[in-house]
């Protein structure tokens, strides 16, 4: 029973972690390299949503969408401004000014919202349970959102003709380039698509608990965990990937204690690396090294 | 406020983690290895220290932690290298087949691991609590001079024989091994070198010089809790070494000066509320996200640093 609880949980668990990482797996897969900012962006949305939402009083889902908007915005500026001038350093030199920018937008989101705990104004529905598993209602309202997402994310890379660009510029950048892919839109449109991914992935940190200005930081950990067990394939690696790393994080309840979730996370990367470092959906020879 | 104090602390300070940057330009400036867990070899080195020196948790106490062995402080000293040493063979394998930022993310996973475990395991050192109240050493015998003085100057001659043994190391024709590693790993290997054995080496050769410092660290704060042992260490050295500029360890010394020099004037800024202290202190943590990224683009004193060498790209 208590088996069937945790896996209820790890679904629910796996829904965030799949909307936190699906921004972060589009850069790393079109622009090649980790930007640890990205769950400073998710804090900046989730914060933002709060403000209009319980201090001024906004609809939630006006609030959201503000704060979507707002992070794609400021996703596609942070790339512009910063990222892209030292592009020719190397993922490496990027991974570190990453480090910088998530510093920076955690020092300011702290300095603005200050110490404390907050929630969203977002009624509250009580939990109800399906043959003697307990179900939380905003958990499976993730779920929706997650699926939402990945189909929508899933469409415009495969339909449209900015998500072909961006899916050809992924693969190589130069032959796309010298196809007459407009690798700059392109390049704009993956910034600002992982920008609201990041801004919804911290409007589902909200839904699921409370705030804190460091809530951002735990987060990174297990999204490149989740990043590293996708590997560099496909969308559906993404997905695959979320669902495994929730899984395990929250079955490791039965045998660790509550406080080594993270190091579940943390002891699947070791792994991956070491021994499949092209990820699940990865092909062999394709990625690490 | 009070520059004699001032001037100890940031002497002490910069002593301890300029030893640290040193390590980590070894590991990333020399040999181009991206470390992004360096403050895992200084909280070993540190909790090492004080699990060897400590007193037996008694009964009375509050206590949780179960290992106390009351050994001499030199021995604690050695231990907490040897605990480096040990630290650095487990995370350094590896390093013998991953590259860049799969290097650094493994790195950081194990440093997250054992800062987990610290946090976690009560019976280690007390958890989040953590253990205050840690003994200074030979605290009686030094009477002669102020003792917040003294551990300055300890601290300062521990960094300075460090920075002269690296020097010969990066001087060396090893030294010029590991750039190679850094800069032609092929190259290096088709001169017959085996690049993966000096990936290794530069783990092990550098990890207990970080625990060292992580012991003089315990000696300064006399407490060792989690809170001081986080990534944020890792990315505070990270950014010293990138604002001297990496690949010289006078650079490493310069940018960590830096970076305590400002950390330490930023604290002594009087402050009339608490929201003004931690607006500061988040600020502050703004400032050095904002100089990581300009001193990564422009590197204003690459060319003060190492001025006869190419930059690393």
């Amino acid at each position: 029973m208590r088996v069937i609880q945790l896996v209820v949980l790890g679904i629910g668990t796996g829904a965030f972690l799949l909307l936190a990482t699906l921004g972060f797996a589009l850069v790393r897969r079109v622009e090649g390299f980790l930007n640890i900012a990205h769950a400073e962006l998710m804090s900046v949305a989730a914060f933002t949503t709060w403000y209009l939402n319980t201090e001024l009083g906004w609809h939630f889902l006006l609030a959201g969408a503000v704060a979507l908007a707002l992070t794609g915005v400021l996703s596609l500026m942070i790339a512009r401004l910063i990222y892209d001038p030292i592009k020719h350093l190397g993922p490496a030199i990027l991974l570190i000014t990453s480090v910088g920018v998530a510093f920076l937008l955690h020092g300011v989101t702290a300095a603005v919202v200050g110490v404390g705990i907050r929630s969203f104004t977002i009624p509250r529905l009580s939990a109800f349970t399906v043959g003697g598993v307990l179900i939380t209602p905003y958990r499976l309202v993730l779920l929706g959102l997650a699926a939402v997402a990945s189909i929508a994310l899933a469409l415009f890379l495969n339909k449209t003709r900015t998500g072909k660009s961006i899916r050809a510029m992924a693969i190589n950048r130069d032959l796309a380039g010298s196809r007459g892919v407009d690798i700059d839109a392109a390049s704009r449109a993956t910034w600002f698509a992982s920008g609201v991914l990041a801004g919804l992935g911290g409007i589902a940190l909200g839904i699921l608990g409370t705030l804190t200005t460091d809530i951002a930081f735990q987060q990174i950990l297990v999204i490149l965990a989740v990043a590293i067990v996708a590997g560099l394939g496909s969308l559906y690696g993404v997905i695959a990937a979320a669902f495994i790393v929730a899984l395990a994080m929250d079955l490791s309840l039965l045998i660790l204690p509550g406080g080594y979730r993270p190091v579940v996370a943390f002891a699947i990367v070791i792994l991956v690396l070491l021994f499949r470092p092209e990820g699940v959906a990865g092909q062999k020879g394709r990625a690490a090294a | 406020m009070n520059w004699g104090q001032f001037a100890i602390t940031v002497v002490t300070l910069v002593s301890i983690f300029g030893v640290v940057t040193l390590v980590l330009n070894m590991q990333y400036g020399q040999a181009g290895m991206i470390n992004f867990g360096v403050v895992a070899y200084f909280a070993a080195g540190a909790y090492t220290y004080i699990l060897l020196t400590q007193a037996p948790p008694s009964e009375t106490s509050l206590d949780q932690y179960v290992i106390g062995l009351e050994l001499p402080v030199w021995v604690g000293f050695i231990g907490a290298a040897l605990a480096g040493l040990v630290f650095a063979a487990i995370t350094g394998w590896p390093t013998l087949r991953l590259r860049g930022e799969y290097l650094a993310l493994t790195t950081f996973a194990f440093a997250e691991v054992f800062h987990s475990f610290i946090v976690n395991e009560q019976r280690f050192a007390n958890g989040t609590r953590g253990l205050v109240g840690v003994p200074r050493p030979y605290r009686e015998q030094i009477t002669f001079i102020d003792y917040d003085i003294a551990l300055a100057i300890g601290a300062l001659v521990f960094l300075v024989i460090v920075f002269v043994i690296f020097e010969r190391i990066v001087q060396s024709p090893y030294g010029r091994s590991l750039e190679a590693l850094r800069d032609d790993e092929l190259a290096l290997t088709t001169v017959g070198k085996r690049t993966s054995r000096f990936r290794l080496e530069v783990f092990l050769f550098t990890a207990p010089f970080a625990a060292m410092a992580g012991a003089f660290y315990v000696w300064f704060t006399t407490l060792a809790i989690p809170d001081l042992f986080t990534a944020e260490v890792t990315f505070i050295v990270w950014i010293a070494l990138i604002v001297g500029g990496e690949a010289s360890n006078r650079g490493a010394l310069i940018g960590i000066t830096l970076v305590v020099v400002f950390e330490e004037l930023v604290r002594t800024i009087p402050f009339k509320t608490i929201r003004g202290a931690q607006i500061a202190a988040e600020l502050e943590v703004a400032a050095l996200g904002i100089l990581l990224i300009v001193f990564l683009r422009w590197q204003p004193f690459a060319a003060l640093t190492r001025a006869t060498r190419r930059l690393v790209r």
